[in-house]
């Protein structure tokens, strides 16, 4: 059985409200695999359960042999799960390095009163990371706007700099909650590119919301699809385009003539 | 010449002019200028300090005139000899312990910043479970809790009678000293990984903990951190005043602080350093208005108070034309100031 990441029956309560239901998945190392849904599936309450952010009502999340559900957001993130935000969510007041050289926080060795001290060994860390930092803003063309603060940058910089500063935290797992929200056709279509250059490149395993079907058809490899937080389909790109649940929860029901 | 090595030479020269200043003060000043520059030295030390919690992490914490308060009465109890203190406690006798010991003035202030710390630590569980709003009335309750306590421990603090007559041992190399190391120190952290994380924190706390920052831990840390400074401050006080009570350290200062870092710009140590010096200055050199004054054809006569309604005058144009005060939240630092030159000299 796969022991890289698996979801094991999540079900998430509000209340009387039921958001998520029996949600169960395992993804591979190297997979890009989408998440899809009508509005208010419950597609962002699974990336918050899987990251921390909510503990589930019943169900595991494992990871790498591991069962992390419940673990606090920053333990999650620590352990190789990074995200981004549906909504932004820069640190807008700090520049666009800073924003990055944050997710490197979590790997920093030297305490905080060397630090406090300016000692070298600390000084040289903060290098390394800065150097690095920069490669990351470099790889995501946003090298030219590191000294510009987060909150100043055009909408689409935003979301890259938000990809930028997840996978600066060196996630073995992505989540990406929304990527192309707002973008325009020429603008989604660079991120697709972008997104499998990134996994390429790092090695890393996607798994993302969208809502832009040809973004998501033409990206993943395998799509899962939630309404009212049950599970109504699963498969490759071609498979859900055909499968009648699929077309009946986004178009309604076929009217008999 | 490399620009690392040209701000390490003009913060030396800095500290020279600084030392220089100092000296010729203590040889030359007045009694009154003298106290002045120290009580300068004091709030910078404090607004510094609190700044880093209500300036870096965004966090309104209310109670700071606490940890002042532990850090005057601890310092003060460690310097006061045997004798002094058989002669002060006539209610109640100090208890044990404390009643028969004595440190040098160094040592003692060590351990009011340490048992302001451990303080701060006790109380930070309560504290961090909550935010905004929730937090600055836990904050504020406790600050209350201490003054209460400090009027009901009679065997402890000596009540409402409090501490008379201690040495005046806060000169102005240790109240300086401590303000610059203090400086030098909380600028370190700010700009370092640690700092960033605090800030992260101040923006989008949620976002932070998706990039691995653990915000109770970070929090955790620039409370304890500034809690041992505002200690040392409230023992280097109890040294200037030479005479603690619990009437002296009431929410009234930490609303002086809240003002000076607010006018400072939340988030800048230069900003703070700068509100607190005009502050503590301000505050001596606006009494002219108080007395009588003679306008040739006219005499005004001295209004008692009139110095705090100027003074509030003055915040409110402060924070019309600058609404995020003095200096925001940027640094005044050796960088900007030459590049400040270079146009000057260019035009």
């Amino acid at each position: 059985m796969n022991d890289f990441f698996r979801l094991d029956n999540l079900v998430m309560q509000f209340g009387g409200l039921t958001a998520v239901k029996d949600f169960s998945i395992a993804i591979d190392p190297g997979e890009l695999v989408g998440l899809i849904g009508p509005n208010g599936a419950g597609k962002t309450t699974v990336f918050n359960m899987i990251t921390g952010f909510l503990t589930p009502t019943s169900g595991k999340v494992l990871w790498q042999g591991r069962d992390i559900t419940g673990a606090p957001p920053h333990a999650v993130t620590a352990q190789g799960i990074a995200r981004t935000f549906q909504n932004i969510r820069l640190f807008t007041d700090m520049t666009v390095l800073e924003n990055v050289m944050v997710s490197f926080h979590h790997t920093i060795r030297s305490r905080f009163w060397k630090a406090m001290l300016g000692l070298p060994s600390h000084k040289r860390e903060e290098r390394r990371i800065e150097n690095e930092a920069r490669g990351f803003l470099e790889e995501l063309h946003l090298g030219h706007l590191a000294d510009e603060k987060a909150g100043s940058l055009p909408y689409g910089q935003q979301r890259r700099l938000e990809i930028a500063r997840a996978l600066a935290a060196r996630p073995k797992l992505l989540l990406l909650d929304e990527p192309a929200a707002g973008m325009n056709p020429q603008e989604t279509m660079e991120l697709a590119r972008l997104v499998r250059e990134i996994r390429d490149r790092h090695r890393l395993t996607i798994f993302l919301i969208e809502h832009d079907m040809k973004f998501v058809m033409g990206l993943c490899e395998r799509i899962k699809v939630l309404d009212y937080g049950i599970t109504i389909a699963e498969g490759t790109p071609a498979e859900i385009q055909r499968h009648p649940d699929v077309i009946k929860a986004y178009l309604g029901e076929p009217k008999h003539a | 010449m490399e620009t690392s090595t040209r701000n390490t030479l003009c913060n030396i020269v800095l500290l020279a002019v600084l030392a220089v200043v100092l000296y010729v003060f203590e040889k030359h000043g007045t009694e009154y200028q003298i106290r002045i520059l120290n009580n300068m030295a004091i709030f910078i030390t404090l607004a510094v300090s609190y700044n880093l919690v209500n300036g870096f992490c965004g966090i309104l914490h209310l109670g700071p005139n606490a940890f002042i308060t532990i850090g005057a009465y601890t310092s003060a109890l460690l310097t006061m000899s045997p004798a002094e203190k058989q002669l002060s406690f006539i209610i109640e006798p100090l208890i044990w312990p404390l009643s028969v010991m004595q440190v040098p003035f160094a040592v003692s202030l060590i351990a009011a910043g340490l048992t302001a710390t451990i303080f701060a630590f006790l109380i930070s569980f309560p504290v961090f479970r909550v935010r905004g709003d929730y937090l600055a009335i836990v904050t504020l309750g406790f600050g209350e809790v201490i003054r209460v306590l400090c009027n009901a421990m009679q065997s402890l603090t000596n009540g409402p009678l409090g501490l008379k007559g201690l040495t005046p041992y806060t000169t102005l190399w240790w109240s300086w000293g401590v303000a610059v190391f203090t400086v030098v120190v909380i600028t370190k952290l700010v700009n370092s990984s640690y700092g960033r994380a605090m800030k992260a924190i101040r923006e989008d706390e949620t976002a932070a903990k998706a990039m691995g920052v653990d915000p109770f831990r970070h929090l955790l840390l620039a409370f304890l951190i500034s809690a041992f400074f505002s200690g040392v401050a409230g023992g280097l006080l109890a040294h200037l005043i030479t005479t603690i009570s619990p009437t002296l350290f009431t929410f009234f200062l930490t609303f002086n602080l809240l003002i000076i870092i607010v006018v400072g710009g939340l988030g800048s140590t230069s900003g703070a350093v700068i509100a607190a010096a005009l502050f503590a200055w301000g505050g001596e050199a606006l009494r002219v208005v108080e007395s009588p004054m003679n306008l040739g054809f006219i005499t005004l006569p001295g209004i008692p108070g009139m110095r705090m309604v100027l003074f509030s005058i003055i915040l409110m144009v402060v924070i019309l034309f600058a609404r995020r005060g003095i200096m925001g939240r940027s640094e005044l630092s050796w960088n900007r100031v030459f590049a400040a030159l270079r146009l000057q000299t260019k035009a």
